[in-house]
């Protein structure tokens, strides 16, 4: 099990991470590359807690599985909904 | 032979069907007859409460598993699996609304600015409250492991008094200022998607909260060791996937 020191880094970080998105909404720019910027540090953020807090970075990748099937499962509905926006269907 | 046969099926718990069956009644309710939502309730406290008893026991986490039942995770035990399991199905309901709320939020016309509706300072504040609890969360099972039932009774009423600060700005300050400025569930699409996924992801902390609740409770009772703290560690899961939801709908509601 990691050290306590490494627990409260990564709070450190997160938090640093929640700032970070709140100033880039405010930065002058593309919507759209803010949309990405901030989607990136979105999900970054999730993945750390995931890997670290909930500790599937040292259960193995095969229990990581089921998590990442659930989202690839998401991603296509997504994807699908996406092509019937922008196909019109 | 035949002891061994009863011993397996003592270690079977009906349990997780009653709380399906009271949950099939309350959304029966829900649909066509309202009283029964009481009696879903009724089935899913008393399941509820013979599933806190079953395990301040830890009676379903004694049993030793064979080789063949644990392929292909070896390393992982039945009860983490399953709440893996649940946590995939969770994955599945709010990605498939966050998925409706973003097909709806492109294919509109306009939509209001996240910035002029929603307080960012208070949607921030509640992130980091959010992630504070999770920390402590964390270092409530990091406490146990070593043994330190004072440091998780402490960390374990931290994460409550931060759920329940979460939810205190969220219903308290942030539903009432935005109905009172006439941004109701009923006033369009942009309002009624952000009630249903809030409301949803609150109900989910509220459920947290409960689940925290009884840690103290059984913690207050004695009832956790350096080797006995299955509960603490599965509840942790529970509540830190709780926070990387809102790590999604913070930037969707507040920011984007």
């Amino acid at each position: 099990m990691p050290g306590i020191k490494l627990y409260i880094g990564i709070w450190l970080g997160l938090v640093i991470a929640t700032v970070m998105e709140v100033v880039v909404r405010s930065l002058p720019g593309g919507a759209s590359l803010i949309v990405l910027v901030i989607s990136l540090i979105a999900s970054a953020k999730a993945v750390v807690i995931a890997l670290y807090y909930q500790h599937l970075r040292y259960d193995g990748i095969r229990l990581s599985a089921l998590p990442i099937a659930a989202v690839i499962g998401i991603v296509f509905l997504a994807v699908s909904a996406a092509m019937t926006i922008t196909m019109g269907m | 032979m035949k002891e061994d046969v009863q011993t397996e099926e003592n270690k079977s718990s009906f349990v997780p069907l009653i709380i399906a069956a009271g949950v099939a009644v309350l959304l029966l309710g829900l649909a066509i007859y309202i009283p029964l939502i009481v009696a879903g309730l009724v089935i899913i406290t008393a399941a509820l409460f013979k599933l806190f008893k079953d395990g301040a026991s830890e009676k379903y986490a004694e049993r030793k598993q064979i080789e063949e039942e644990k392929y292909p995770l070896e390393s992982v035990s039945k009860e983490k699996l399953g709440l893996w399991i649940f946590l995939a199905s969770e994955i599945l309901i709010f990605g498939s609304l966050i998925t409706a709320y973003l097909y709806v939020r492109i294919s509109s016309g306009s939509w209001p600015v996240a910035t002029q509706t929603h307080n960012v300072i208070l949607g921030m504040t509640n992130t980091i409250i959010l992630l504070t609890s999770s920390l402590t969360m964390i270092l409530g099972l990091y406490s146990i492991r070593l043994g330190n039932v004072k440091g998780l009774k402490i960390c374990l009423g931290s994460t409550f008094a931060l759920g329940l600060a979460f939810l205190g700005i969220k219903l308290g300050i942030e539903w009432p200022a935005l109905i009172s400025s006439g941004f109701t569930i009923n006033s369009g699409l942009p309002a009624s998607s952000y009630f249903v996924l809030t409301g949803l992801h609150a109900v989910h902390v509220a459920v947290g909260l409960v689940a925290v609740g009884y840690l103290m409770f059984r913690a207050s009772m004695g009832g956790f060791t350096s080797s006995k703290h299955v509960a603490v560690e599965n509840i942790g899961l529970y509540w830190h996937f709780v926070d990387i939801v809102w790590m999604f709908l913070f930037p969707l509601f507040y920011l984007i």
